[in-house]
């Protein structure tokens, strides 16, 4: 691009954007049909228009490396994109932006099986990684419903939760090195594979679940561990929340180990069987439901803990899968509520944690304020007990108008945070910040928590080109 | 009433990707195993005709399955106990050592012992489908069938009208008991079957029952007893002899096509089909 004016052209005709543009086709693939723009320039959230200006597909480091020095250059801003499968519009172009597409960075290297690591590049599809490491014996134990499109780079940008973080934690549990493009181009390897490594601030963890708005993550050596064994599913029939948290109290000193402790409420039974076919679990109705599943339960061990259980009238009925097939039967009635609730209406969606402890006080306020403030309103609470965590979807009541029902869902919101402060949770448990959530981060971080962000953000993307907007303004 | 309902385990269909030939023969080790869907139904339809539906946990009837195969398809017996069955029998058998006509021969012996007034069981096993063995049954016991039920009344001890799923729609029969009736996906919706104890009202769930876990529990104290095969008939010989098993090839990957043109072409001058 340089030595246009020694072939005659004239430089100032070139426009600036064309300049960028070429620029970056000197780098990599770019797109700008409009169909990827639509599609690259969203993720699972579907309230914002994408609007980016190109989307670029770097197969290396180096090639990422070179696309964000022309962005800096240029002062030109850039989402970072991987999967899109996020819920909090994280990965939102809708500003004219370079999407950043990890989508062709796939490898993934051989698997170290004497250290149980794993180094990829940042595009692996999750389920991929899953397979690759499988042969070994050894999983990569970061898992949730969306994992055939979701990245490893989109999981350690948003430290992703999922169903298995009672037994295995987040995300960033599961991450030993990281190799980091800057904003200037400039690349970083933080932490190699190695389990321990006390050198001074672990800038790594900084990067993990800052949404990517302080660096780009393109490679990763991901910790690996061995794939669990055969795995017992219970459905319990639980009265009320109490009970599920005294469940989950003998639980946890159970004979066995947990790797899942999943409540769903009727209203959410009810939503899931009004859109689709399923197989009841129990004769009669509960309130409450609580799907776990546990691994390497001595069959007598267990038998005397369900025993006890039902002693205790901590559940009323209880069904244990006896097959493969019925396990993921019992599955389905957890894993099918989300898409029921958008199927059969209008869920206004939330995502919180709170200390375990306080779920209960927790609960108990929210149904007061939702039944005094909000009458008619079908409250659908799902969600990982064993994590804090709940999914709290608020349906619109079938007489109410749409806009009117988004509208008073804003103030709905700030009653629910302003509860979820009181208790000491968080307003997103696992969802991020992205650009859903970032007028509500002061309800869970403080001010001088959120200068030390914009200050580290100042730090390593002077120019403020990465994910702007997301998270907190500048 | 009282019933004896077959059971089959087969692999789980959802683990196919596990299925392994080696020298010509499936390898089952290490497969999943789940019962066969059919004979989930059968067991599904035995328990609610002899049931009042209201009040499932006192039994109106006596519901017994049976099995063949090696010690390991106690399990299956074990979940059908589980989710209300009264006794089982596991006739002892190497997996391979079986065939639909040898069941049979097995299970006329065993029904002349155990004079149930009604064998209920899938229409089909969907590992080898080879809907045989109710109907041969049938002939060796000179009993009425009807195959393929996807409904099925009792009004009296004596008879049952069974709605059996034929091209183009039901065909009700009334079959007398003693009789052989193999049962089709539908008969567990929520209204198919309709036993004498059940108020015509009641609805079921939609679906086969889960076992409850005290039900479990309470199962492993039901009886199981074993059989052997030789006691149950004499000639043991197989009249199905299988050559061979091969997995299906792997499918080619896609290709991606530039233009709808280029799309039509292709189908029109490769693929051959418009």
């Amino acid at each position: 691009m340089a030595n246009l004016d020694a072939l005659g052209v004239d430089s100032r005709a070139v426009s600036q954007e064309d300049k960028l543009a070429r620029a970056l086709e000197a780098v990599c693939a770019v797109t700008t049909d409009a169909g990827d723009l639509a599609t690259y320039g969203r993720d699972w959230t579907k309230v914002h228009e994408p609007r980016p200006r190109c989307v670029v597909f770097p197969k290396t480091t180096a090639e990422v490396a070179a696309v964000l020095r022309v962005a800096s250059e240029r002062g030109a801003p850039v989402v970072p994109s991987g999967g899109r499968t996020g819920l909090a519009g994280g990965a939102v172009a809708a500003s004219g932006e370079i999407v950043l597409s990890m989508a062709k960075m796939t490898r993934m290297d051989e698997v170290d099986v004497t250290g149980a690591t794993v180094r990829v590049q940042a595009g692996a599809v999750t389920e991929a990684v899953h397979h690759h490491v499988a042969p070994a014996g050894l999983t990569w134990p970061v898992d949730f419903a969306s994992k055939g499109s979701s990245q490893v780079g989109g999981n350690i940008a948003t430290n992703a939760g999922g169903v298995k973080v009672i037994r295995y934690g987040l995300t960033r549990q599961w991450v030993l090195g990281l190799e980091v493009a800057l904003a200037s181009g400039e690349v970083l390897e933080l932490g190699g594979a190695l389990e321990k490594n006390n050198t001074g601030v672990d800038l790594r963890q900084l990067f993990v679940g800052s949404e990517g708005i302080l660096g780009v993550v393109t490679e990763a050596t991901l910790k690996l561990t061995r794939a669990p064994g055969e795995q017992e599913v219970l459905l319990f029939a639980v009265p009320d929340l109490p009970s599920v948290l005294a469940l989950f109290r003998e639980a946890r000193r159970g004979p066995f180990v947990i790797s899942a402790y999943e409540l769903f409420t009727d209203v959410c039974l009810a939503r899931l069987e009004r859109h689709r076919s399923v197989r009841a679990p129990f004769t009669e109705r509960s309130p409450c439901y609580v799907l776990m599943e546990v691994e390497a339960a001595d069959e007598a061990a267990l038998e005397a803990w369900v025993t006890e259980i039902f002693g205790a009238g901590l559940a009323t009925d209880g069904v244990l899968a006896q097959h493969g097939g019925e396990a993921r039967d019992l599955w389905t009635l957890r894993e099918g509520i989300s898409e029921s609730l958008s199927a059969t209406g209008l869920p206004h969606k939330n995502d919180i944690s709170l200390p375990i402890a306080r779920l209960e006080a927790f609960s108990g306020e929210l149904a007061s304020v939702f039944s005094s403030r909000y009458p008619g309103w079908e409250i659908a609470i799902f969600g990982h007990v064993g994590d804090g965590n709940l999914h709290v979807n608020v349906m619109k009541p079938d007489a109410m108008a749409k806009d009117d029902f988004l509208a008073k869902t804003k103030e709905a919101d700030l009653e629910l945070f302003r509860l979820v402060r009181a208790h000491g949770g968080s307003i997103s448990a696992e969802h991020g910040i992205g650009l859903l959530k970032k007028p509500y981060l002061h309800y869970t971080r403080s001010e001088a928590e959120i200068g030390i962000m914009r200050d580290m953000k100042r730090v390593l993307d002077p120019k403020g080109i990465l994910n702007p907007g997301k998270v907190f303004d500048p | 009433m009282k019933i004896l309902v077959p059971l089959k385990r087969v692999a789980d269909p959802d683990n196919a990707n596990k299925v392994k030939v080696n020298g010509g023969k499936l390898e089952t080790t290490g497969l999943e195993w789940k019962p066969n869907p059919f004979d989930e139904y059968a067991v599904e339809t035995a328990l609610r005709l002899t049931e009042n539906g209201t009040n499932p946990k006192a039994r109106q009837g006596e519901v017994v399955v049976v099995t063949f195969g090696p010690k390991d398809t106690e399990t299956t017996l074990r979940a059908a106990l589980a989710t209300g069955a009264d006794r089982a029998i596991r006739v002892d058998a190497a997996d391979d050592a079986l065939d639909g006509d040898l069941v049979a021969r097995a299970l006329k012996a065993l029904v002349e012992k155990e004079k149930p007034d009604l064998v209920l069981l899938g229409k089909q096993a969907v590992d080898g489908d080879s809907n045989q063995v109710g109907q041969l049954l049938a002939e060796y016991l000179g009993w009425p069938q009807a195959t393929f039920a996807g409904s099925i009344q009792s009004e009296d001890d004596k008879s049952l009208v069974v709605g059996r799923e034929v091209d183009g729609g039901t065909l009700k029969v009334r079959v007398t008991l003693p009789a052989v009736v193999s049962v089709d996906l539908r008969i567990v919706a929520p209204n198919s079957v309709r036993g004498k104890h059940t108020p015509p009202t009641h609805a079921y769930a939609d679906g086969v029952r889960f076992a409850a876990l005290m039900a479990i529990m309470a199962a492993k104290k039901k009886p199981l007893a074993e059989v052997k095969l030789a006691d149950l008939a004499s000639d043991t010989a197989l009249k199905i002899k299988y050559t061979g098993f091969e997995l299906p090839p792997a499918r080619k990957a896609g290709i991606k096509v530039k233009a709808v043109s280029e799309l039509v072409d292709k189908l029109k001058n490769e693929a051959k089909v418009v």
